[in-house]
């Protein structure tokens, strides 16, 4: 027995020798998907162990108690009353901060960089600080030492962005110059994010990290505070700690307006956090459509390798063979196939993930990012690419060795008797002469070998269109926010003043009176939230603008801006988690002036009058009349200008910079202008997606036909031998493909739309709540599915051009069938 | 007038093992309108030889003339018009294409000829060989007789005038052999050259001339002993 063991082996081994280019095609295929799906897995196991690594490794703040945008606090007074907690022995470690905006310019030869950004100021003292740790890529850190010289560290991912040398000199609102020393990050700015969202926020926001003193001393608030952060001990809970901190607010400061959050209740914390599982999701649907894919082939291969083998399978069975002892063969071929497939997918896995650690250490750097091997990912990984080739394999050999011997042996095609619709299909006429009309015969022929090829091709289509237009649709959303914000006056500059204002205050007027603005307006910018009571609140930017003014107001998609009562301009996005419509009421979170300085959170049932068109669930809009509503009436922190005509948004910006209560100036463009600099970044990356679909594609579909290839070898010295060119046989065998490939097409870019649905009906609320997402794939991104399905199928017969022309007509000819 | 000449031909085969002399200096001259019987026993060449005159493999000596055509002067494009306009096989393995109908089958040879109204032309063809009623089936399934009977039909579509069949009624009763060896005869009545291959003697007695091969080499070249015999003397 031993011998015949041997045998078998050697037989298979023989099988998969005179196949050899096909079996190295489809172990590539399986080595794509399986590798893809373990280098992604493991990318997800870095990130879910190295960024809790990288928060501890700062030391990162549990609580954050902030009073109100503009409110600040003397210090001393959060942290010397924190012995009044209920238990003052949970927390490990406090400290207040200053966080103040202010305006930047960067500007280094050639490039004008001037931006918005803030300055976080932090108690160096004694090597601090010891919350929040700054986390210094190049350069050093500031201490003590450089308090009284106007020394900080700036971000790291702004600096990055724009070249910038490791130290130089900034200047800042009011033309305060100041050193900075290193390049570096607290975990607050793992990543920047802004109102606008997080994508290349880094580029239009400046953020750099001082003494505590020297920030209040810029800010020409001195000895002031707006930010208390809180560590607690090990074992302490979160949600009790941060319901007792909230107690101890009300009870202790009753005046103070503030908000207190929970680390896991952070924006960035839970965007970075979140993130990874959607990613996890997204990476597991693309990893498991090229595995589909890399299936279909497999099958398609084994199953023609078996079908090849049914003569000898019937021989076998005739001469008395147990089932078993004839399936091994074919079994072990597939076998074969997955074990080179998985060998190759290790490669494949190491090389996917040495790539996104990479990525991600210059996309996302954290203090803490080791990338070991992950055992589970690869496994994982292998017993997918194993277990589906081997299924593939099983099914068809199971088929083969159920029927009679006598139908094994017969000669001609299998399908005499045929299964489902071949014969029915098989009658279909079909014009033109006979050699026209081969392609339509060959592909009706064999319907299940036909979908098998169009399925995995389909596959690899579908990735292309889900992900291109995952990013089109990203992009007409962007358009229609942008399309709103610009409204008819794109060139317009949206000033943030430093502090609240009368509106007849010398800091406002004096804008309007600045040499190029044609015209200002004022407005209140505040934070505060949609209340909810199923899914917990929605955070909102509650703008308060003048509806009747000239510059820009809000485009009602319903509803509309005339009302008597006070009322809100709500997002699509937010009306539809909230379930209302204009005319429902919903309940708005918004702070409330109470005597001069002091503020408190108030609720307020107000009708919803419209909706607007911007796709960010957090831009809310209301009457500048209804200021009474927070007891700001008067009372202005932004102003809306439009420069005369001729005036650009760069020089607007020059002429505010600095001036008197200006904070920030911004060109509304700005934002639009920065999200196409991403877009702009992420085509590289679509151009590496695209090739791999075009190489996956070819692959199943140089298989296809390379099976194809063999099995018609006799047909095709047929035809030779009736002196039909080899290029026009070529040309019948390509017009099987064309059909295959159209086939494909469509199923690939139904495949598609159907994963882009998916995505953003079920993936991205729950990953990307801040935003609406509206489905719209390019028309040229449809153009490029059907060009890469269709032209990668019908080239691929062309590969087999050159067996064709040195084919030995009369060898093929003779071979018995 | 000569349709097919050899001269000294020779075809051996390289191969791992050794050298093959599956060919040894053939002279051979076949008339239009002329029917000739190959005999020799398996292995002697005998389908080699119809494939150097079918221009499917060129000899490794000597020279092939047929048509009025030098093939082992002529170019690859010259050949493979050669094949189309001068030449047809029926195979020992008949070779139909299973993707197509009988009819379409017949009308693959018409069409690759560029015979005028192939259509038409094919459907006579297969009436011809007694299959009009099988038109729209596929080869798998006609019997092994009828694909054989489809096979010759797709050579006779061409019009070509020289017929090359190797073992036609191999697969075939009697009855059946007879039908086919005389759509072979008539054709060659019309002015074609046509050449047999089988190992059969009775079917010798039919032809105008024997060859008969042995080991590579032609042993004898004449009319069937006893005189041609029409195809209605046949019996086996
Ligand atoms: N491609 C090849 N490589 C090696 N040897 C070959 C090849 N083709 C034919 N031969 C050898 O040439 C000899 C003649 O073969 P051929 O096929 O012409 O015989 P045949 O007379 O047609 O036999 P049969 O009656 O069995 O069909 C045989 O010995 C065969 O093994
Ligand atoms: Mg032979």
């Amino acid at each position: 027995m031993a011998h015949s063991k041997g045998l078998w082996l050697r037989w298979s081994w023989r099988d998969l020798r005179s196949r050899w280019l096909q079996v190295a095609a489809i172990a590539l295929i399986i080595a794509l998907g399986s590798g893809t799906y373990a280098g992604l897995s493991g990318y997800t196991q870095w990130r879910r162990q190295n960024y809790p690594a990288s928060y501890q490794a700062l030391n990162t703040h549990d609580i954050r108690v902030a009073t109100t945008k503009g409110t600040t606090v003397p210090e001393g007074t959060l942290l010397g009353s924190l012995d009044q907690l209920e238990h003052p022995e949970w927390l490990a470690g406090a400290e207040e901060r200053l966080i103040v905006p202010t305006q930047v310019d960067a500007s280094a030869a050639g490039s004008t960089i001037l931006v918005p950004g803030e300055i976080v100021g932090v108690d160096v003292t004694g090597g601090g600080p010891d919350i929040d740790q700054v986390h210094v890529m190049r350069g050093r850190a500031v201490d003590e030492g450089d308090i009284t010289e106007s020394r900080v560290v700036l971000d790291y991912h702004f600096a990055e962005h724009h070249g910038l040398p490791p130290t130089g000199e900034l200047t800042l609102s009011g033309g305060r110059t100041v050193d900075y020393v290193g390049l570096g990050f607290t975990p607050d700015y793992f990543m920047v994010t802004t109102e606008q969202g997080s994508l290349l926020a880094e580029a239009g926001f400046a953020v750099m990290f001082a003494p505590l003193q020297t920030a209040q001393e810029l800010a020409e608030r001195p000895e002031q505070v707006n930010e208390l952060v809180l560590t607690l001990r090990e074992g302490v809970d979160l949600d009790a700690a941060t319901a007792e901190v909230e107690r101890w607010m009300d009870r202790v400061h009753p005046g103070l307006a503030a908000e207190v959050t929970p680390i896991d209740e952070e924006r960035l914390y839970r965007l970075l956090l979140d993130d990874i599982d959607g990613d996890q999701k997204l990476f597991r649907i693309f990893a498991l459509l090229i595995l589909g894919g890399a299936a279909f082939a497999a099958f398609n291969l084994t199953g023609r390798i078996v079908e090849a083998q049914r003569r000898e399978i019937g021989i076998g069975m005739s001469l008395g063979l147990s089932r078993w002892r004839i399936a091994v063969r074919p079994l072990l071929v597939g076998l074969q196939i997955a074990l080179l497939g998985v060998v190759l997918g290790a490669g494949v896995g190491l090389v996917v993930g040495s790539l996104l650690s990479d990525l991600h250490e210059s996309f996302l750097p954290l203090p803490v990012w080791e990338a070991p091997l992950q055992p589970g990912a690869f496994l994982s990984g292998i017993a997918l690419g194993l277990g589906l080739v081997f299924a593939a394999t099983v099914y068809p050999v199971w088929r083969a060795v159920r029927v009679d011997p006598v139908d094994a042996i017969a000669t001609g095609p299998r399908s005499t008797r045929g299964s489902g619709v071949a014969p029915l299909l098989r009658r279909i006429p079909v014009p033109g002469s006979s050699i026209a009309q081969f392609p339509l015969r060959n592909v009706l022929r064999s319907p299940r070998r036909t979908a098998l090829t169009a399925f995995g091709i389909a596959a690899a289509i579908a990735v292309l269109v889900a992900v291109i237009g995952m990013v089109d649709s990203f992009l007409s959303t962007i358009d229609k926010g942008e399309a709103d914000i610009l409204g008819p006056t794109p060139e317009r500059v949206n000033v943030t003043l430093d502090f609240f204002y009368p509106t007849d205050a010398e800091q406002v007027q004096a804008i309007s009176e600045v040499e190029g603005v044609a015209a200002a307006e004022p407005g209140l910018a505040l934070g505060g939230s949609l209340v909810d009571g199923s899914e917990g609140d929605i955070d909102v930017f509650i703008q308060l603008i003048d509806f009747d003014n000239e510059l820009w107001t809000p485009t009602p998609v319903e509803g509309s801006l005339e009302t008597e009562s006070p009322s809100v301009v709500i997002s699509e996005k937010a009306a539809a988690d909230l379930g209302v419509e204009p005319g429902d009421t919903v309940t708005l979170r918004h702070p409330r002036r109470e005597g001069l300085v002091d503020y408190s959170f108030v609720e307020s049932e107000l009708p919803v009058s419209a909706i607007h068109p911007n796709p960010y669930r957090f831009m809310l809009y209301m009457d500048l009349d209804d200021a009474a509503l927070m007891n700001l009436e008067g009372i202005v922190n932004t102003v809306a200008v439009e420069p005369e005509p001729g005036v650009s948004g760069d020089e607007m910006k020059r002429a505010l910079f600095g001036r008197d209560g200006v904070a920030a100036v911004e060109p509304v463009a700005d934002v639009a202008g920065t999200l196409e600099d991403a877009m702009e970044d992420a085509l590289g990356f679509l151009d590496v997606v695209r090739g791999a679909v075009l190489v996956l594609a070819l692959l199943i579909a140089f298989n296809s036909t390379s099976i194809s290839a063999d099995e018609r070898a006799r047909e095709h010295a047929t035809m030779l031998a009736f002196g039909v060119r080899p290029r026009t046989v070529l040309l019948t065998e390509m017009g099987e493909s064309l059909i295959i490939g159209v086939l494909a097409t469509l199923l690939g870019i139904g495949l598609g739309r159907l994963i882009i649905t998916w995505l953003v009906r079920v993936l991205l609320p729950s990953t990307m709540p801040d935003i609406t997402v509206w489905i719209d794939v390019a028309p040229a991104t449809y153009l490029t599915a059907a060009v890469m399905g269709v032209v990668a199928v019908s080239i691929a017969p062309l590969l087999t051009i050159r067996r064709l022309r040195r084919m030995d007509i009369p060898s093929a000819l003779r071979v018995v069938e | 007038m000569a349709m097919i000449e050899l001269e000294g031909v020779a075809r051996r085969f390289e191969t791992g093992a050794g050298r093959v002399s599956a060919l040894t200096d053939v002279d051979l001259r076949v008339d239009t309108g002329e029917f000739v019987v190959v005999l020799g026993p398996s292995g002697s060449g005998k389908t080699t030889l119809l494939n150097l005159i079918g221009a499917l493999d060129s000899p490794t000596e000597g020279v092939a003339r047929v048509a009025g055509r030098d093939l082992t002067q002529a170019s690859r494009s010259e050949l493979f018009e050669y094949r189309r306009e001068s030449v047809s096989f029926v195979f020992q393995t008949f070779n139909l294409f299973p993707g197509l109908t009988a009819l379409e089958n017949v009308r693959f040879g018409a069409d690759v000829a560029g015979v005028d109204d192939a259509p038409a032309v094919a459907e006579r063809v297969l009436v011809d060989v007694g299959l009009g009623d099988r038109a729209a089936h596929f080869p798998a399934q006609l019997s092994g007789g009828e694909q054989q009977r489809v096979a010759i039909a797709r050579a006779l579509a061409t019009g070509n005038e020289v017929l090359l069949a190797d073992e036609p009624t191999g697969e075939l009763d009697f009855q059946t052999g007879v039908q086919i060896l005389e759509l072979l005869r008539a054709d060659a009545e019309r002015g074609a050259a046509v050449l047999v291959v089988t190992h059969n003697r009775e079917i010798s007695r039919i032809a105008d001339r024997v060859v008969e091969l042995s080991g590579g080499r032609v042993v004898s070249d004449g009319p069937p002993p006893e005189g041609r015999k029409p195809v209605s003397d046949l019996h086996w």
